[in-house]
């Protein structure tokens, strides 16, 4: 059985933070998959990145439960917090954000990942308190 | 809650002492549907890949829960895991399969180690998705695992005689594998007891177990609302329709509005929202998540997008909504996957259904541009 590619790409995520050209090459050298289908797979899923990211990658969900719950609010308060938008990184590279489909989060909406860690019931203040923390 | 009782290894060791065929019939007998949305009978997939001669087969867990509104899964394998990994076991050993995966969504990526300890020794691997609904497809799902794009593929041949890397493979949903210990140890099991996802407009939201055949109001009236509901969406493929008193929880009943019962999702809208805006932001996710296979799907759920946009922001016409519905059934008819083929579902139910709101929507905009 051939290894796992997106296991393989996510380990490679995870050390440089994204997926370079560079690593798709060594990855290519390393199992023989073609460097187009490993190209095909790292650019088709919403969680793998081919650009550098922010050191805190921030998806916020915008489906129907949170967007009833006012997601949009709370995406915009975010946007001109960190002067970004959907897709963008911060200059002083600290942020990523994305504005994503559903995290499962619809009980405690709205919500969002952090570094795929929960944050849900969000409101201004709360977004205030946790990117306060965040160095 | 009958999904927190356990069975500590019991019905595993008691699968193993029927065998296999045995464990397939009483599993058939039990009458357990699947319950990742399609309702397949879970005996009769399990006997498809037992007779198939191949000497490999997979089983896969099912755990890719994207449909939005739905948490069901992640309320299993966060309150009951070990149940999950029960059913999977005793699955395998059913169906004759050496090895089975758990295809867990990147957004539950937290629940990995937890599952990684109670597996132990077992012959599972889970793999992690990475952000694509359309995964939860059960050959896209397939095509993920090998480590393609993960694009549906075409059926037949099904899984079932030619899943993962070609051998047969067998695909549960977690609920489904959840309660195959349960139906095989318990005898007062019950089959109709369904876990149904509740959010939205609702101060209460949350799992709520109960029976099919529950009144649509009833689970409503536990989710405490404050303003009136006004229409309930079944997650974003199900539809829409208006909240009435008599509708009840029922495959048939709801279908019968043009809806689909699916995974138990139900999303409820109360009257200071516009079905408008709501339509405009499920079309978004799906031209978010359509994969681009096809033309239908990939073009459609834009210009869908583009249509919806133009009537609840800019400037529409009364035509437009004639454009939007024909649209709408042509990408029903003609996508290659179930993901497109439902992506309209919402639209067409709420152009049925709420069709004065988009009329006073172009109206309200009509009117404003006369002011100027």
């Amino acid at each position: 059985m051939p290894d796992l590619l997106l296991t393989e790409l996510r380990k490679i995520q995870k050390k440089d933070g994204y997926i370079s050209e560079q690593a798709i090459k060594k990855l290519n050298k390393k199992t023989g998959i073609p460097l187009s289908n490993i190209y095909g797979t790292a650019t088709f899923y919403a969680m793998l990145h081919t650009t550098p990211q922010g050191k805190y990658i921030i998806e916020i969900c915008n489906s129907p439960s949170c967007f009833l719950n006012n997601s949009l609010n709370i995406i915009k308060y975010i946007e001109n917090k960190l002067k970004i938008k959907s897709g963008q990184t911060s200059k002083d590279k600290k942020f990523s954000l994305h504005i994503g489909s559903c995290i499962g989060c619809c009980d405690k909406a709205p919500a969002m990942l952090l570094n795929k860690k929960q944050y849900t019931n969000l409101t201004k203040e709360k977004i205030d308190f946790i990117l306060k923390k965040l160095k | 809650m009958q999904i927190k009782k356990q069975t500590k290894g019991k019905a595993l060791a008691k699968a193993k002492k029927l065998g296999q065929k045995a464990t397939i019939n009483l599993i058939k007998e039990k009458v357990l549907l699947g319950r990742g949305g399609a309702g397949f009978p879970t005996g009769t997939k399990w006997e498809m890949v037992y007779n198939e001669p191949e000497k490999e087969k997979y089983l896969i867990c099912n755990a890719d829960e994207g449909e939005p509104g739905t948490f069901k899964d992640k309320f299993i394998l966060e309150k009951n895991p070990e149940l999950v990994i029960e059913g999977i076991k005793i699955a395998m050993f059913a169906i004759g399969a050496k090895k089975a995966f758990i295809y867990l969504r990147g957004e539950y990526e937290y629940l990995e180690n937890r599952l990684k300890k109670l597996i132990k020794k077992a012959n599972i691997e889970i793999v992690v998705g990475a952000g694509a609904y359309i995964c939860g497809d059960e050959t896209a799902i397939l095509e993920s695992i090998e480590g393609k794009r993960g694009q549906a593929r075409l059926k037949p041949p099904f899984p079932t005689v030619k899943g993962l890397y070609g051998k047969p493979t067998a695909i549960n949903n977690v609920e489904t594998l959840a309660n195959v210990p349960l139906a095989i140890y318990y005898k007062d099991w019950n089959p109709n007891l369904r876990l149904y996802s509740l959010s939205g407009n609702v101060t209460k939201p949350g799992i709520y177990e109960l029976p099919l055949g529950t009144k649509l109001c009833d689970l409503i009236k536990l989710g405490k609302p404050k303003n009136k509901i006004k229409a309930i969406y079944f997650g974003c493929f199900g539809g829409c329709m208006p909240h009435c008193e008599k509708t009840k929880l029922t495959p048939d009943d709801i279908c019968g509005k043009d809806c689909i019962h699916g995974a138990g999702t139900i999303i409820a809208v109360d009257e200071k929202h516009s079905i408008v805006d709501v339509a405009t932001n499920i079309a978004k996710f799906y031209e978010f998540e359509s994969c681009g296979k096809c033309t239908p799907c990939r073009e459609g759920t834009m210009r869908i997008l583009a249509l919806l946009e133009n009537i609840s922001l800019k400037n529409a016409d009364m035509k437009d909504l004639n454009t939007l519905q024909e649209l709408a059934e042509v990408i029903k008819e003609t996508s290659f996957c179930g993901l497109g083929q439902t992506s309209t579902n919402h639209l067409l139910t709420a152009l049925k259904y709420f069709r004065k709101e988009f009329e006073e929507r172009i109206k309200e905009q009509k009117d404003r541009r006369r002011i100027r």
